[in-house]
């Protein structure tokens, strides 16, 4: 046999074989400016608090609550099952097997969307899917869950009825006692309200 | 490399291993330019689509297959990246036969064993089955097989192994045709 | 950076005259393999001529290992790679066919191009058969519209199939076709040897 397809096999298994021990590839420089910006400038990628927590009454299994300021903050105060990863360690090896689990949706949370955001975007660049930020952080979750204002009584039915679910949410979250709503003529305009499926999609 | 070849009279024809070297590196400079590998059955199925569509518009139209392949903003189908390629792929074939010395006048191949009508009815059997099967296939050998498989698609591996196991396995019952 | 046509790095007419110059190399590497005989190419199927064999598994492997070379220097984006997508009754169907039409017709649709551009009627003969066999399938689509849809796999690879990355693919395909290559030049040299002519022009 000739010598000369001897070394083209063995340059040709050498190159496959070369290609075994590269480390993988990371694609960060990949994603183009374009394509984050319009990302980014999604409102789907946003959650409302009120969306959370029904997920989290209804115990939905994709739910994945990643609170990301550090591990004081996270003992402190936190969400029910929520995984603490602080911003500075996403990148960590510790942390890489919480994200982009398939059929996960991983909610980051901050006391506002600022480290949320910035959580969100560094997770895009590695180019997971499923991932989302809670809107307001935890400030809006204690304005809108836990101490819910009652709105006005001009405000729309839907407003009413999202007031309705931030009390349930409440109690669920708190523990408070029920607190029976008076027995004026309002309690019988509750009664006869429609639900609405939209109704637990408020802003802060 | 073997000197003798070039001293017997045989057809010149260049080492497999290059030519298959080069091919690879044109398939990969097509991957990197056009983002999808070559192909030659594609162009054949826009040739009948336009054909069919300027005969029986309306009989086109109403095909699932034919509707399929013509542009919706009125355009020829022909004016297609599969056309150009194909008639590059004649014209490149005429050239290399033209440089080695093999294009002649117009003769019929076929081994001692067949006369010139059978291999021509076996040829044309073989391009109506090669229509058929490279639709189902969704490529030839170029398209599917080997720009498929290149590109790691599971189909493309399919349609090899098969196209090549049955081959083997029916070529016990053609061997008339060639040996 | 690439592939430079869905990115629109080139447009417009340029496109065909690349296509025009990508498929006359098409051609001609075909032709000066010796693919525009259809005795050559009948041969991987008898054992006396195997450049089929070697020209496609060269070619395959050589793309397959540059390919993942130029994804991991970031030259290729292979999410905008065409990856064949995978329908697996109708694949199964149609490479069956094609294998038949193979071993039968002894060329493949891009070898009667180069068969006809030096003059093999048996290559016209060929061509002539592939459009009518063209023309066949999509009259009788309706027919089996259902079945050529079915068992839709997406743009699944090798790979997520036999869940191993590409890299293992590519190197398991390196290393068959290498051995490949060895023991059909055994075969050859048997068959040869009993056989007067087995290159054919």
């Amino acid at each position: 046999m000739n010598k000369n397809y001897l070394f083209l096999s063995l340059l040709m298994i050498l190159l496959a074989g070369g290609l075994l021990l590269l480390p993988d590839r990371t694609n960060y420089s990949q994603i183009p400016p374009e394509d984050l910006l319009w990302d980014i400038i999604q409102p789907t990628r946003y959650v409302t608090t009120e969306q959370v927590a029904k997920m989290i009454i209804e115990q939905d299994p994709t739910l994945e609550l990643i609170d990301v300021r550090d591990a004081d903050a996270f003992k402190a105060f936190s969400l029910p099952n929520a995984v603490n990863i602080p911003l500075d360690s996403l990148l960590s090896p510790n942390y890489s097997d919480y994200l982009g689990i398939e059929d996960m949706n991983a909610v980051f949370y901050a006391n506002d969307d600022m480290l949320a955001d910035q959580a969100w975007v560094i997770a895009k660049r590695l180019n997971y899917s499923g991932i989302y930020v809670m809107k307001g952080g935890l400030n809006c979750w204690i304005k809108t869950i836990i101490q819910p204002a009652p709105p006005p009584e001009t405000a729309s039915l839907d407003a009413f009825d999202l007031y309705d679910f931030r009390k349930g949410a409440s109690i669920y979250f708190t523990g408070k006692t029920i607190t029976a709503p008076k027995s004026d003529n309002k309690s019988k305009v509750i009664v006869r309200r429609k639900k609405k499926t939209k109704a637990t999609a408020g802003g802060c | 490399m073997n000197k003798n070849t070039k001293i017997k009279n045989g057809p010149r024809y260049i080492n497999p291993y290059l030519g298959g070297i080069l091919l690879g590196l044109l398939l990969l400079a097509t991957f990197f330019i056009a983002g999808r590998g070559l192909s030659a059955s594609g162009a054949v199925k826009l040739s009948i689509v336009t054909i069919v569509d300027k005969i029986a518009p309306s009989h086109a139209m109403a095909n699932g297959y034919y509707s399929k392949f013509i542009p919706a903003d009125g355009s020829s189908p022909l004016f297609n990246w599969l056309i150009f390629a194909a008639i590059g792929t004649f014209f490149g074939g005429m050239l290399s036969g033209a440089i080695f010395g093999r294009l002649k006048k117009f003769r019929i191949e076929h081994a001692p064993t067949v006369s010139s009508r059978t291999r021509i009815i076996a040829a044309i059997i073989g391009g109506i089955l090669f229509g058929i099967g490279s639709q189902f296939g969704r490529g030839c050998s170029s398209g599917a097989a080997l720009s498929g498989t290149a590109s790691f698609s599971f189909g493309g591996l399919i349609v090899m192994l098969l196209m090549f196991g049955i081959g083997y396995a029916f070529a016990y019952f053609f061997r008339k045709l060639w040996i | 950076m690439g592939p430079l046509i869905p990115q629109g790095y080139i447009t417009g007419q340029w496109e065909f005259v690349i296509a025009l110059l990508i498929g006359a190399a098409f051609g001609f590497l075909l032709e000066s393999s010796g693919f525009s005989s259809s005795r050559n190419i009948a041969g991987v199927f008898y054992g006396y001529n195997f450049v089929v064999l070697r020209v496609f598994f060269t070619a395959m492997i050589v793309a397959m290992v540059g390919l993942l070379y130029f994804d991991y220097l970031g030259w290729i984006d292979m999410s905008m790679v065409f990856v064949l997508p995978t329908f697996l009754a109708p694949m199964l169907l149609g490479g069956f066919i094609m294998g038949l039409g193979f071993v039968i017709g002894g060329f493949c649709p891009g070898t009667s191009y180069t068969a006809c551009a030096i003059g093999k009627l048996d290559g016209f003969a060929f061509l002539g058969g592939f459009f009518l066999g063209v023309f066949l399938f999509s009259e009788a689509f309706p027919l089996f519209e259902k079945f050529y849809y079915s068992g839709d796999m997406g743009n699944i690879t090798i790979g997520e199939v036999l869940h191993v990355s590409d890299r293992v693919v590519a190197f398991a395909f390196v290393v068959i076709a290498i051995a490949a290559f060895y023991v059909t030049w055994l075969i050859e040299k048997k068959v040869r040897a009993n056989r007067t002519e087995s290159k054919f022009e």
